[in-house]
């Protein structure tokens, strides 16, 4: 497969630690293109990438350098992506290996060990790439219309925008909405605009019943006193993300990040204040009782901005990140069935297990429940992560191993954040730390821990969302009950569990990060059985 | 032309796949018409030197077992792994949990060794550990029919391979919790099927708090045990050997029936890995074969 490989120095800050042509050079070898710019976002890095694809005719891009979350949660990253995939790439292949928030900024004191890291980091990429299929879009032509969750002043401002631009809307509050809402005198004029429009609907004592779909082409079946009813809507706004239970309703169908108060909370509250990680879902900042009108005009004014930047794109693509079951593997056991949060999985009249795509929220339980390997999740397939286990434990760092399955949602974000702790306070952890991206602690299935001891790894620990946190709902706590019966497993072989270690832990901890880390080094020496596998 | 050359060679093992073979009963008369037959536990004097198929059943277990497979495979144009032994290592390979010298000690008393016994090896292993496999029949013991419609088939020089979905996929045992859409577990308990009064014999043995092997175990036995009343004990394997049986054990079932009564039941390990252990990741003890060992 034709693969491109991009490094960004990021203006020195990677090539003041690494040794990008030793950290490089493996994989170069086998790369149809490789370049090294000073900084990736630049306009023209960007055109070189495009322009590569094209004439190349590359079938996948590693972008050594930043953070993945860099490229989900930046204007300018979700550019180059989109540049990337328009030029011709498939968007599940195109991974980030990162190698300056997870190993230039953080091992900075140990610059041979980071070498080292960093080229275990790009060869897991460009693994990714090659033992990942191509995501299937879903293309459709986005609703132009919008549930608004909780009658609030940006409520109905957002509303009378949206209204005023085509889309209609729905007003759902639990209590008594449009007639309770307090609404500032200023504002009267523009809360009759949206009480007289003929396709604004409002709808009280609503709770959020079902859901599915995504972005552009939402599901919603919403109760209230005057029964139940089925909306169709292509995006949503949660007017209210301090009333947990609506955040708790639309978590149990959608993915909602909440901060440590429960509150929904955005992808970053100075670039991005309304976006949510489901592209589909806005919320408003949670007020503050200062907040003053103008302050609450200009939320709603950036929210029913981000949805309507939205719907009037022509078409939304939606790619799916589960597979079909393969029906000459699954007998029908229904372990999926019972095991997806969501009730995307069922078995059909067939017999067989099906998955309903926009209920799948790609967390990748119903994977790990298959105990015939029937179902893959595209973005991180076994056979990749298995490859990727053997391949990390190859890895030429020095000292004791430790693989670090870090939940996308929590583990991952709080690795990055790790790296401004250490500027700050000077700590460090070791450099044969080896992490590795998993979408969600429910997609670790036990295999991978045993092939982690196999292939020599001296511990293996989980980065898992703290409790009621997941954004899956419960990925984290099956993940759990998964290990405990592990554990069992590993003492029947002799080998100690504490090896094996769990740490709940949310997206902003970079200090317990390092902490935890450490605490686990502290322990290895003392534990028997270390080295090697079975003969 | 003359006959196809077949031999039955048996390493550690209980010869219950051999016991499986010759229930074929009447059936067995043309077959052994049509073939020379140069070893077995059937001839006084076995000729392993040269053969069309052979037949291997149990697992290696002994330094004498290495030997008489490496001769086999030498001998033979077809070699079939016939029964769990064989295949997958089988029910002795749960000796892998403890060291070479508890065995012994166990077995024998401590520190008492007989002489002339062939040396034991340090694990249980199936035979593809040591050879190539052309075809393989696990279960404990293989159906008689599969047994005949694969040496049938390794005679006549055919491709004859095993079904390769799960065990469900040929159980009749109707499923209803199991299909409801609930994050609560599908028992409240995990029994032991002692400990049920009554078992409702439509219904899926896990509904019924039982632990069945069946989601983890590769079909092809008619499920014979779920038919007979007993949960599958999971004796024809994983149907890819990558994804075992113990650990895929504890990914299918930990949000099915009550994790916690499953850490607390008295074998888990020998539940999951009952006959599959020395295929398995961890086929053994972890410093298995190192230092105080014999």
């Amino acid at each position: 497969m034709p693969l491109g490989l991009y490094v960004s120095r990021c203006g020195g800050k990677v090539d003041e630690v690494i040794d990008v042509d030793a950290a490089i050079a493996g994989v170069a070898a086998h790369a149809a293109v490789v370049r090294v710019f000073d900084d990736l976002f630049d306009p023209a890095a960007q055109e070189r990438v495009r322009r590569d694809v094209v004439d190349a005719e590359l079938d996948g891009v590693v972008l050594a350098g930043h953070s993945v979350e860099r490229y989900n949660k930046s204007l300018s990253g979700r550019h180059l992506i989109e540049g990337i995939v328009a030029a011709g790439i498939n968007p599940n292949r195109v991974v980030a290996a990162n190698i300056l928030e997870q190993v230039a900024l953080v091992h900075a004191d140990d610059p041979v060990g980071a070498t080292a890291k960093a080229k275990a980091v790009i060869e897991d990429a460009c693994r990714r790439v090659e033992l990942s299929d191509e995501a299937e879009g879903i293309v459709s032509e986005p609703r132009r219309s919008v549930l608004i969750l909780g009658v609030t002043t940006e409520a109905v401002v957002a509303a009378q925008r949206l209204l005023q631009l085509g889309f209609s809307v729905v007003l759902a509050d639990r209590g008594e909405g449009l007639a309770h809402a307090l609404q500032p005198s200023s504002l009267k004029a523009t809360s009759a605009y949206v009480a007289g429009h003929p396709n604004a609907e409002f709808v009280d004592g609503a709770r959020i019943s079902d859901g599915s779909g995504w972005v552009g082409d939402f599901d919603i079946v919403l109760n209230s006193d005057a029964g139940s009813a089925h909306y169709r809507v292509g995006g949503i706004l949660l007017a209210r993300p301090d009333v947990t239970q609506w955040i708790e309703e639309l978590r149990g169908h959608f993915k909602v990040d909440i901060d440590e108060n429960g509150h929904a909370r955005s992808i970053d509250p100075d670039t991005h204040p309304s976006e949510t990680i489901d592209p589909g879902i806005m919320v408003v900042p949670v007020r503050s009782s200062g907040d003053r009108t103008r302050e609450k005009v200009a939320a709603a004014d950036s929210a029913a901005m981000a949805l309507v930047l939205q719907l009037s794109q022509p078409t939304t693509t939606h790619y799916m990140d589960v597979s079909q079951v393969d029906e000459t593997l699954c007998g029908g056991c229904a372990s999926c069935v019972r095991t997806c949060a969501f009730g995307a999985c069922s078995l059909g009249e067939d017999g067989f297990s099906h998955v309903d795509v926009r209920r799948c929220r790609a967390c990748g339980k119903c994977v790990v429940s298959c105990p015939v390997g029937a179902r893959d999740i595209i973005s991180a397939p076994h056979d990749y992560l298995v490859e990727t286990i053997r391949g990390l434990a190859e890895s030429e760092v020095v000292g004791d191993k430790v693989l670090g399955f870090l939940c996308a949602g929590c583990g991952y974000p709080a690795a990055d954040g790790a790296s401004a702790y250490i500027e700050e306070s000077g700590e460090s952890y070791p450099a044969s730390f080896l992490p590795l991206r998993i979408p969600c602690g429910g997609r670790l299935d036990t295999l991978y821990v045993l092939e982690a001891f196999k292939a020599g790894f001296d511990g293996v620990t989980v980065f898992r969302c703290r409790e009621g946190h997941c954004h899956n709902l419960i990925g984290n706590l099956d993940m759990d009950r998964r290990i405990n019966l592990l554990r069992t497993v590993l003492r029947s072989r002799h080998l100690d569990d504490a090896r094996l270690r769990i740490v709940d832990i949310s997206p902003f901890e970079g200090e317990r990060f390092v902490e935890q880390i450490n605490a686990v080094y502290a322990t290895l020496g003392s534990l028997a059985n270390g080295k090697g596998g079975p003969q | 032309m003359s006959k196809p050359r077949l031999a039955h060679v048996v390493l550690g093992g209980c010869e219950g796949c051999y016991v499986s073979l010759l229930d074929a009963g009447e059936a067995l008369l043309p077959l052994l018409e049509a073939v020379d037959l140069v070893a077995s536990p059937l001839v006084a004097e076995d000729d392993l030197t040269d053969c069309d198929v052979c037949l291997v059943e149990g697992a290696v277990t002994t330094e004498r077992d290495i030997e008489k497979l490496l001769q086999a495979r030498k001998a033979s144009r077809t070699l079939v792994a016939v029964g769990s032994c064989a295949a997958l290592g089988g029910i002795g390979g749960l000796r892998n949990l403890s060291t070479r010298t508890e065995v012994l000690d166990t077995a024998l008393g401590v520190g008492e060794r007989p002489t002339g016994l062939p040396a034991l090896t340090a694990r249980v292993q199936p035979i593809s550990d040591f050879v190539t496999v052309d075809m393989s029949v696990p279960g404990c013991a293989p159906e008689t029919e599969t047994l005949l419609e694969a040496l049938t088939a390794a005679l006549e020089g055919r491709d004859w391979a095993l079904p390769r979905r799960n065990m469900c996929d040929e159980c009749g045992r109707t499923k209803i919790k199991l299909l409801e859409h609930s994050s609560e577990f599908v028992s409240d308990s995990v029994y032991a099927i002692m400990e049920l009064d009554e078992i409702d014999p439509e219904v899926c043995f896990l509904e019924q708090g039982v632990i069945c092997m069946g989601p983890m175990t590769r079909e092809g036995c008619g499920a014979r045990c779920t038919v007979a009343g007993v949960p599958c004990r999971g004796c024809q394997g994983p149907s890819r050997p990558e994804f075992e049986q113990g650990g895929k054990m504890v990914d299918a079932l930990a949000a099915v029936l009550p994790a916690g009564a499953i850490m607390f039941m008295d074998d888990l390990v020998g539940t999951g890995y009952r006959f599959s252990m020395p295929i398995s990741i961890f086929p053994t003890i972890y410093d298995h074969g190192g230092d105080g060992d014999e």
